[in-house]
């Protein structure tokens, strides 16, 4: 087998990769935003609920994580789906670090801000959501690309529970024929292949956004 | 009771407020009436700042109260964003919005809390810009101006909303030397159009030629309330003449 048979084969599983990135970042956004505002908003009780629940995500072995919903789920009765589950965890782990960004994007505002929306009669969710996060989700973006990247990289654990992507492609291979270093580099480099350019983007992103506070500061 | 004319801006009785153990406003009572240009002074640690930040409601207090308008304050939500609509707040330093150009500072609040058309709010907008004398700077953002640009744009968004009462919080206190005059020049020029105004300043120059009262607060109380041409000839308290002193060199 060639290398270039290896990599076409890797490559068939790049559509799972893809998927479960994909629905993985529809669980990680949604709770990074709801998570890092609860927790820069909450008090109390609501507060020690929310960082629990963060915690639990981001301080869990992710592979731990994947056999015990992917083999617990069942026994009380919920069946998901392998990618399902995949994207949840993984989602979710990505998210717990993600909402971190948030809150702390969040909390680094100068509190002049806040009080400057009060001062104006707004109400606290529109300052939140007119100012308070416009200004943090910005800051933030350069660590919510590497949080992306992280997530295309956590998914090589799928292979673990039967999902058919790049990695498991790889170990298929790797039983056909006695070629480690060959199908390993290979693998190793498909992943590098589909994270650069997010890197890229990233970096992109980055370089406006600096730009931007370039002109803000008046050049 | 006193009687509460509808003119009445501002009425202060008894107000206490303390931060743990420390005891930062000691029984202020102050009244604050339509058209009257306050000027507070006095050391830092006094509570002056704290003081004019209770009136909007940005500081919460423990005892005592305060009516804007004839209407009192009260803790709930509704009431305070109500009460803060009535007072404009110019900060120390500035608080524009980064992320919005200039109109875009001054529209927000219209189109957001009293749900203006976009060409309703930017209208109103354009006007106090005109006022401050910097329409030019509409379409930039914040960082691109002067000190004395942000804050005069500062007051245009604050006078947007048409408050009854201007709370000015050391406005020129985070300014280069040579911005100040023209911050303090659109202070004057409010003045001279009858706003209302409370003022926490070390511009002496200013209380004299604007204010027709000036307060000193020292340790958390007011230690002297006068017009200023009795306070600075005269101030009947030495912790007062020991300021002035100080501060007039």
């Amino acid at each position: 087998m060639s290398i270039f048979d290896i990599w076409l084969g890797i490559l068939q599983g790049l559509d799972v990769t893809a998927t479960v990135t994909g629905y993985g970042l529809l669980f990680a956004v949604p709770f990074a935003l709801i998570f890092g505002v609860a927790q820069y908003l909450a008090k109390g009780a609501v507060l020690f609920a929310v960082t629990c629940i963060i915690e639990f995500w981001r301080s869990s072995a992710v592979i731990i994580l994947l056999f015990v919903f992917y083999y617990a789920l069942p026994v009380v009765g919920l069946m998901l789906s392998a990618v399902t589950v995949s994207a949840m965890v993984l989602g979710l782990n990505i998210g717990g670090y993600a909402s971190q960004a948030v809150r702390a994007g969040l909390q680094s505002l100068d509190r002049g801000q806040k009080e400057a929306g009060q001062a104006l009669g707004l109400s606290r969710s529109m300052i939140l959501l007119l100012i308070e996060l416009p200004q943090a989700l910005v800051a933030m973006s350069p660590t919510f690309v590497n949080h992306f990247i992280q997530l295309v990289k956590a998914t090589a654990l799928v292979s673990l529970v039967t999902l058919t992507d790049m990695t498991f492609r790889a170990k298929e291979i790797a039983q056909i024929e006695y070629n480690p270093v060959g199908i390993y580099t290979s693998l190793l480099l498909a992943y590098f292949v589909v994270c650069y350019p997010i890197a890229i983007l990233g970096r992109l992103l980055e370089a406006r956004i600096s730009s931007g506070r370039e002109l803000a500061r008046g050049l | 009771m006193r009687e509460q004319s509808p003119d009445m801006a501002t009425e202060i009785s008894g107000l206490n407020k303390w931060y743990g153990s420390f005891h930062v406003l000691k029984d202020i009572d102050l009244t604050v009436a339509a058209g009257s240009r306050i000027v507070i002074c006095g050391p830092s640690g006094s509570g002056k700042s704290t003081l004019i930040r209770c009136i909007n409601g940005l500081e919460t207090y423990q005892g005592g109260s305060i009516a804007l308008g004839g209407v009192k304050l009260g803790d709930n939500a509704k009431e305070t964003t109500l009460a803060r609509r009535d007072t404009g707040m110019v900060f120390q330093s500035f608080n524009l919005f980064p992320h919005l150009t200039v109109l875009s500072n001054c529209t927000l609040a219209l189109r957001r809390v009293l749900k203006m058309s976009r060409r309703q709010a930017e209208d109103i907008a354009l006007h106090y810009l005109e006022k401050v004398r910097i329409p030019e700077q509409a379409k930039k953002y914040p960082a691109q101006l002067s000190g004395g640009q942000q804050q005069r744009v500062a007051i245009a968004r604050a006078l947007c909303l048409s408050p009854r009462l201007m709370l000015f919080d050391e406005p020129t206190s985070a300014l280069d030397p040579e911005m100040i005059k023209e911050v303090l020049d659109v202070m004057v020029s409010l003045a001279s159009e009858g706003m209302t105004m409370l003022c926490v300043t070390h511009e002496m120059g200013f209380a004299r030629e604007v204010a027709d009262q000036v307060i000193f607060m020292d340790q958390g109380r007011i230690v002297e309330q006068a017009r200023p041409d009795i306070f600075f000839g005269a101030p009947s308290h030495a912790r007062a003449q020991q300021f002035l002193e100080k501060i007039l060199h």
